[in-house]
């Protein structure tokens, strides 16, 4: 057998964590200055594969720490603890256009890392490695408990941390794409808010009757988790991601219903039609669906759909009457909405109605639309069904990986800081003090 | 409600014009108090929150837990509470006194009561107790090393005694604790009339290994082996009494050397395993085993692990082979305390064993690591370690020999963060027997964690370079 082979030592710390946790990979006991390659190969739940990969040369006492050296090449470069996890992509010869997204969250996403010899580029899976390790990243903490809601011609998940609560609580609303989606919904529970998962573009009902929902399902779904004994009422946000954003704002804004002790929204914009219904605000933008761009590769560009911003009020929610924090997140490389243009109009109603101090901007540079929990394969494009006609496209997101996982994790984190400040503290606190982010 | 609500606007005001706002929370929490335990939602700080990191942790990882966002220096209780695999409910709690910051730190604060005292990051762990009404004489052993413990950690306001059940919880989280690390695999060994299982650590190997052995308890003991694949050492426990799957009467040994020689070939032939990389770890009657079978020399184990074990066996040996008698048949060295439990020590005292039984340790070829609770109630450990020392001594192989000696320490010295039983149920036929074990909760805890860095240490040193 060779010694060389028994030898070599790879750890990953913790090799057991939540999906946003930070992992260290260490590898010891290789010869000084000795070139590696660390991969890591995740199978996800559809059956594809996803690798990643990075160069690295032993510092001088044998070993390579992820954290603290830089990588010299791969699908990644530069100190980047992390980015064996953003940057994985489909194996060569996989389904083109693929996105990962975890639809069963109560089991973990099962990353294998290994080491090789020498700075390669392909060919892994014929090889044996040098060492392997497996590491699981979930999405549900200890305790966290996964609740199926079909009350009130709901299709929803509730998540609730563990212990006996009271808790705040949130209502997730995901994008145009439909489905159920409660990765990000039970991430929040594993940092202690209960979180409803909310699907209003496909739900049972509208599978079933072929009838969008309509505005009262959204404030059905809140009082859900008002009239929870575990949750406490006052203590209700909203988060909401491209098409969830509308929602959130018209909600927020004009609900009698609901009173939101805050609200985020990511990469979308507040011009609809205000008080319109789902299928009403869909015809508004399809009804300037001649303005869709291609690019060379025939992705489609959606930007331009609600551009310019318009100056009719009426086309457009008030967010001068916003009475709850805001936070507002956006990657400037955006190109399937124009978040960017719509959050410096938002900026500006706010300052002009005198609330801008409810209002928190997170603009990032060269990150594109899906901004979502951190440390998943970044996809620039991916396979998309346009819900009103259909058809299969290849959306462009926009982005550039690193800068894009970057915004990422900042995003995330500063999210879970801005919702403990809001819905764990008192709503005496002054909304600036958490705007020096 | 409201009027607590209320009165906390006129305390608030009362403090705006009173300097200096130092005794602020101090004053809260005692009106807190005084309006009759209103759940305390905070108008003016974030609600105390528990954190534990890992929350996924291995067994012998240590786990960092801290509260915070609470009053400062104010009484908390943390609170450890489990099931066992048998559903029995074990649980741990100790006393902290808060710091001025709000916070409380397991790994840097210390316990001024409750199932230990002083700094210990995982004495909510290592100081679980069976809670209040369980069965008599249990002893924490996981049967199934596939699923984790699940711990509820607690913080509860003052300082009280969590089965009283009488104080608020403040917050809670929930930890795993795993014995069996990502990836590691488990086989079930029924060849070559071996019977054991096998763990084997993620990644391609080849791998050093281990080959696991326990006492007279009997049954098939995968826990340390499930540990041992999580750090890197291919691992296979081994049944040799008292398991179905075994031949003959279950109160017998009716296996003899050619069985642990078939075991460790198995283990040789194994195309991950490193061949000339395997050692053998006993406990109790195990290290017997471990002995006789390194000294047998059909087998060359590259290092030995010893806990607490004799060097020869009180039966004769009935045949060639080494098939012993039955354990129970020669009950003069048994000796019992006044509440009538049993202690075994006498058995293993090396002038009670039989002379053709005792194994010839000058005949060792590769290192040792002998480990003593200076406690033992069940193995004449103290006695056994002078007798090997003194034995390769006088071989000229005193190199070979290491002894690790724990004032305070039992038995049972197991992986580390978990509790150890003084004394447990050992038979219930004819009548309920408990047997002795020994050591004291803190210092068998120190043992087991020092012991369990040791063993790795040595293991990485003898099978690893």
């Amino acid at each position: 057998m060779d010694r060389k082979q028994c030898c070599v030592k790879l750890s990953v710390q913790p090799s057991r964590g939540l999906m946003d946790e930070k992992f260290i990979i260490l590898v010891q006991n290789v010869f000084p200055g000795f070139q590696l390659t660390l991969h890591a190969l995740y199978k996800c739940d559809d059956g594809h594969s996803w690798e990643a990969f990075a160069h690295y040369t032993a510092s001088a006492i044998g070993t390579v720490n992820v954290s603290e050296d830089p990588s010299l090449g791969g699908t990644y470069s530069g100190v980047e603890p992390m980015g064996l996890l953003w940057s994985l992509r489909p194996v060569p010869g996989s389904k083109p256009w693929l996105r990962m997204r975890k639809m069963n969250v109560q089991t973990p996403m099962v990353v294998t890392i290994s080491v090789y010899p020498g700075h390669q580029t392909e060919g892994f899976l014929d090889q044996v490695s040098l060492a392997g390790v497996v590491v699981e990243r979930w999405y549900m903490a200890p305790g966290v408990r996964r609740i199926p809601i079909t009350e009130a011609g709901l299709t929803a998940t509730l998540f609730l941390p563990p212990g006996p609560g009271p808790f705040p609580g949130l209502l997730d609303l995901w994008g145009g794409g439909g489905k159920l989606v409660e990765y990000r919904s039970a991430l929040l529970a594993s940092h202690g808010f209960a979180s409803l998962a909310l699907d209003y573009l496909t739900p049972k009902v509208t599978i079933e009757t072929g009838k969008m929902v309509d505005n009262q399902y959204f404030e059905r779904a809140y009082k859900v988790l008002e009239q929870h004994p575990q949750i406490l009422s006052s203590r209700i946000a909203m988060i909401g991601l491209s098409f969830g954003t509308c929602i959130t704002f018209k909600m927020a804004v004009y609900s009698q219903v609901a009173k939101l002790r805050c609200i985020v929204c990511i990469s979308g914009s507040h011009v609809q039609p205000i008080d319109g219904s789902v299928e009403q605000i869909m015809s508004f933008f399809n009804k300037n669906a001649e303005k869709t761009r291609f690019n060379n590769e025939n992705q489609v560009i959606w930007h331009d759909l609600l551009l310019p911003i318009p100056t009719d009020p009426s086309l457009k929610v008030d967010v001068g009457q916003l009475q709850c924090p805001l936070l507002l997140v956006v990657g400037e490389d955006d190109q399937n909405w124009p978040a960017h243009e719509s959050a410096m109009d938002i900026k500006e109603m706010m300052e002009r109605a005198g609330n801008s101090h409810l209002l928190t901007l997170l603009s990032y540079p060269n990150a594109g639309h899906l901004i979502e929990p951190p440390f998943t394969p970044f996809a620039k494009a991916s396979a998309f069904r346009d819900i009103s006609s259909r058809q299969m496209l290849v959306a462009l997101w926009g982005g550039e990986t690193a800068a894009h996982s970057r915004a990422q994790e900042d995003a995330w984190r500063k999210t879970l800081v801005f919702l403990r400040a809001n819905l764990y503290a008192g709503a005496n606190t002054d909304a600036t003090s958490f705007s020096n982010l | 409600m409201v009027s607590a609500h209320v009165s906390m606007i006129k305390i608030r005001q009362l403090i705006k014009m009173t300097k200096p706002c130092i005794g602020v929370h101090r004053n809260l929490a005692c009106l807190h108090r005084a309006v009759g335990g209103v759940r305390w939602k905070s108008s003016f700080r974030q609600a105390p929150v528990l954190t534990a990191a890992p929350v996924r942790a291995l067994i012998d990882e240590q786990i960092c837990i801290k509260g915070s966002f609470l009053p400062p220096e104010c009484p908390v209780t943390v609170c450890a509470q489990m099931h066992s695999d048998d559903g029995d409910l074990w649980e741990a709690f100790a006393h902290y006194n808060t710091n001025a910051d709000g916070t409380v730190n397991l790994t840097k604060d210390h316990s001024v009561g409750g199932s230990y005292l002083g700094c210990e990051p995982m004495g909510l762990f290592w100081g679980l107790q069976p809670a209040p009404g369980a069965r008599e004489g249990l002893r924490l052993r996981k049967k199934n090393v596939e699923t984790p413990y699940v711990m509820l950690l607690s913080l509860l306001e003052g300082h009280v005694s969590p089965s009283k059940r009488q104080s608020t919880e403040l917050a809670a989280v929930i930890t795993e604790r795993w014995y069996m690390a990502p990836g590691v695999r488990r086989t079930e060994i029924r060849q070559d009339g071996v019977v054991g299982t096998l763990f084997l650590p993620p990644g391609p190997g080849p791998f050093p290994a281990m080959l696991d052995l326990w006492g007279m308890g009997g049954g098939l003991v995968e826990y340390r082996s499930a540990l041992l694949a999580s750090r890197g050492y291919a691992s296979l426990s081994l049944a040799y009494i008292g398991h179905k799957d075994l031949p003959g009467s279950p109160t017998r040994i009716n296996v003899g050397d050619s069985y642990f020689e078939s075991a460790f070939h198995l283990l040789q032939a194994h195309c991950q395993v490193c061949a000339d990389r395997i050692g053998i770890i006993g406990l109790s009657f195990g290290v017997y085993l471990t002995l006789r079978i390194a000294t047998k020399a059909v087998v060359k184990p590259a290092c030995l692990i010893c806990v607490n074990g004799p060097v020869g066996s009180t039966v004769k040996f009935s045949d060639p082979d080494g098939r012993t008698e039955h354990f129970e048949s020669d009950q003069k060295y048994w000796t019992y305390n006044d509440q009538g439990h049993v202690s075994f020590k006498d058995v293993s005292l090396p002038e009670n064993l039989s002379p053709e039984s005792k194994v010839k340790i000058e005949h060792l070829t590769c290192p040792l690591m002998y480990i003593v609770g200076e406690d033992d109630l069940s193995a004449s450990s103290m006695e056994t370690a002078n007798l090997i020392e003194e034995t390769l001594t006088a071989a000229g192989k005193s190199q070979l020999f290491t002894c690790l000696s724990y004032p305070g320490a039992g038995h049972l010295i197991e992986p580390p963060y978990t509790p150890n039983s003084r004394a447990s149920l050992w038979s219930v036929k004819p009548q309920k027997l408990f047997t002795l074990w020994g050591g004291h909760p803190a210092p068998h805890a120190a043992a087991q964690e020092d012991a369990w860095k040791k063993i790795l240490d040595f293991m990485e040193r003898n099978l690893r370079q």
